[in-house]
């Protein structure tokens, strides 16, 4: 497309201002959460800033236990529902009635809440849930106390379900999406060559995927790191997960301690930011076009 | 394997077990939802619950759970209104942007849909104190429209740096105000787009629980804080009547946005 010259004169300065105002709320967050963190603002500040909530806070070996158990757990959904979603995405490509049902299955929960994700995971992964009752009409099971423990476990066995199952259907409209724009030629020209479906998959269909997910795959990460409800409903209280120790902080009895919930919040945006630039990154190297057949 | 070419329409085995385990795990956890909601009791090891009674649902309208979906709805409306007007001219601004600027704008418009509501709200919560909103419905609506905005600005942004501006400049030129290129030439050509925007930021707010309980303090009591107590508290039918009332206008919005997409062929089917 040829530029115009009303174009180039155009700056990107209004825009630019726009998208700040978009971000200031964080940005001002971020700003309070700093100024209540150095113990001038909010609850048991003072007139003098110091560093040692940062210094208390990040010297706890609590702290980087939930964080080290938080990442665990956000990367443990996130690469279970992206393998989830790209299985949906290979396995139910054509337009058969079956497929697009399938399709249609994986992607039902969509709108599901976390909060419901995680109250329906109590129902089926409890002690006495339904899956242990399954396990017990199969004569596999005596009595709630044999099945082994998948909510409140240490391993977060739950939490992970939860939010692979609460994410699997975004990644798979994501993933569908995708494998629907991939040229069918190239499939073709593989096989044309001899390549084995099985090659043709691993090789050329799940990276050209990977590729197109890789900024969703992102987002997912970052949702389930700072899921409270989910955590809360179905994480174990040691080690707690980051987002559920930031809020107990918050409400902290001794109010000397609620400094702290500053401390762990931007603990956490940092990990955010982190993410948001990987995930611009990626959308900026392998943006979905080179995907497409355009 | 042998690198000779199957027959196509052959289904590998393997997809006959995922369909199986798709189906359970879809179906499975909404149907143990719905029995819970009508249970009287649920005891070890039945598969089944012992005996049904509609009470739970019966009592919604007058009860906890009925104001406070009427607050979330009210909630829900009222962000997904404010959002989409503020993100409209916003994500129209920022598709004139080229790279560099581009990827900057979108990643600053990213930010509040990523920020961990948490950590997104800890800083909120001194920003509503100040302006004397915390604790009020006013004060949580503003809180949900941060993320809300974010998301719908991403979306329009992309569509509109899709669309291209000729007709927009054809109409300029033909004399058009700049409200109505707005109404007779860009919000028609994104009708769709808007449903879905629309949609999004209806349940962005509806779902909220982290943002609600921070800025909220526990005196907005929206259907998912009402929710996560009586869950907590071990309530079980009414918790299960509260997430199904959480799920079904959620499914709602999605029909919509379907149908939105379907007409205008924005999203992929």
């Amino acid at each position: 497309m040829s530029a115009r010259p009303d174009r180039l004169r155009e700056s990107p300065l209004g825009p630019l201002l726009l998208a700040a105002l978009v971000a200031l709320p964080v940005l001002l967050g971020v700003a309070y959460a700093l100024l209540a963190a150095l113990g001038v603002l909010g609850a048991g500040s003072s007139d003098t800033a110091s560093l040692d909530r940062f210094a208390t806070v990040l010297g706890a070996r609590s702290t980087w236990r939930a964080l080290g158990w938080t990442l665990y757990v956000a990367a443990a959904a996130t690469a279970l529902a992206t393998a989830g979603a790209a299985l949906v995405a290979m396995g139910f490509a054509s337009n058969t009635r079956l497929d697009r049902s399938a399709r249609a299955l994986a992607t039902l929960p969509l709108p599901v809440p976390h909060l419901v994700a995680a109250a329906t995971a109590l129902l089926v992964l409890a002690q006495s849930g339904l899956l242990a009752r399954l396990l017990f009409a199969a004569g596999l099971l005596d009595a709630p106390a044999d099945m082994p423990p998948l909510v409140y476990d240490g391993a977060g066995v739950g939490l992970i379900v939860a939010l692979a199952w609460k994410e699997l259907p975004f990644l798979a409209v994501v993933a569908i999406a995708l494998r629907q724009d991939i040229d069918p030629a190239l499939d073709e020209t593989a096989r044309t060559l001899g390549a084995a479906p099985r090659y043709v998959r691993r090789r050329v269909m799940w990276p050209l995927l990977w590729r197109g997910m890789l900024p969703a795959v992102i987002a997912v990460f970052v949702f389930a790191l700072g899921s409270y409800e989910t955590a809360v409903l179905l994480a174990p209280v040691d080690p707690a997960p980051l987002a559920v120790l930031t809020m107990e902080r918050f409400a902290d009895p001794a109010l000397a301690r609620r400094g702290d919930a500053y401390v762990l919040a931007l603990v956490t945006l940092a990990l955010a930011g982190v993410a948001v630039a990987a995930h611009e990154w990626a959308r900026a190297r392998w943006s979905a076009t080179t995907v497409s057949r355009a | 394997m042998r690198a000779n070419i199957p027959p196509r329409r052959a289904r590998p085995a393997w997809t006959w077990a995922a369909l199986v385990a798709l189906t359970l795990s879809t179906l499975l956890p909404l149907a143990v939802l719905v029995l819970q909601s009508l249970a009287t009791s649920w005891r070890w090891p039945l598969l089944l619950p012992d005996d049904y009674t509609a009470a739970g649902w019966r009592t919604v309208a007058s009860g906890a759970l009925g104001r406070s979906a009427l607050t979330s709805a009210l909630l829900a409306m009222a962000t997904a209104l404010a959002s989409v007007l503020a993100a409209l001219p916003i994500g129209r601004s920022l598709a004139t942007l080229r790279a560099p600027w581009r990827h900057v704008a979108a990643a600053l418009v990213f930010l509040p849909v990523a920020a961990p509501p948490i950590a997104l709200g800890a800083g909120l919560q001194v920003a509503t104190l100040q302006l004397g909103v915390a604790g009020s419905a006013v004060g949580v609506w503003l809180a949900h429209c941060v993320p809300a905005i974010g998301y719908a600005a991403l979306l329009f942004m992309g569509v509109f740096g899709a669309r291209g501006r000729d007709d927009e400049e054809a109409a300029r030129s033909l004399g058009a105000s700049g409200l109505q290129v707005w109404w007779h030439v860009l919000l028609p050509s994104v009708r769709g787009v808007i449903v879905e925007a629309l949609a999004i930021c209806f349940l962005i707010s509806w779902a909220q629980v982290a943002l609600t309980l921070l800025i909220g303090g526990g005196a907005v009591r929206a259907l998912p804080i009402e929710v996560l107590a009586l869950v907590r508290a071990g309530q079980d039918r009414d918790a299960a009547v509260g997430a199904l009332l959480l799920v079904v206008p959620a499914m709602l919005a999605l029909s919509a946005l379907r149908f939105g997409a379907r007409r205008t062929d924005a999203l992929p089917a």
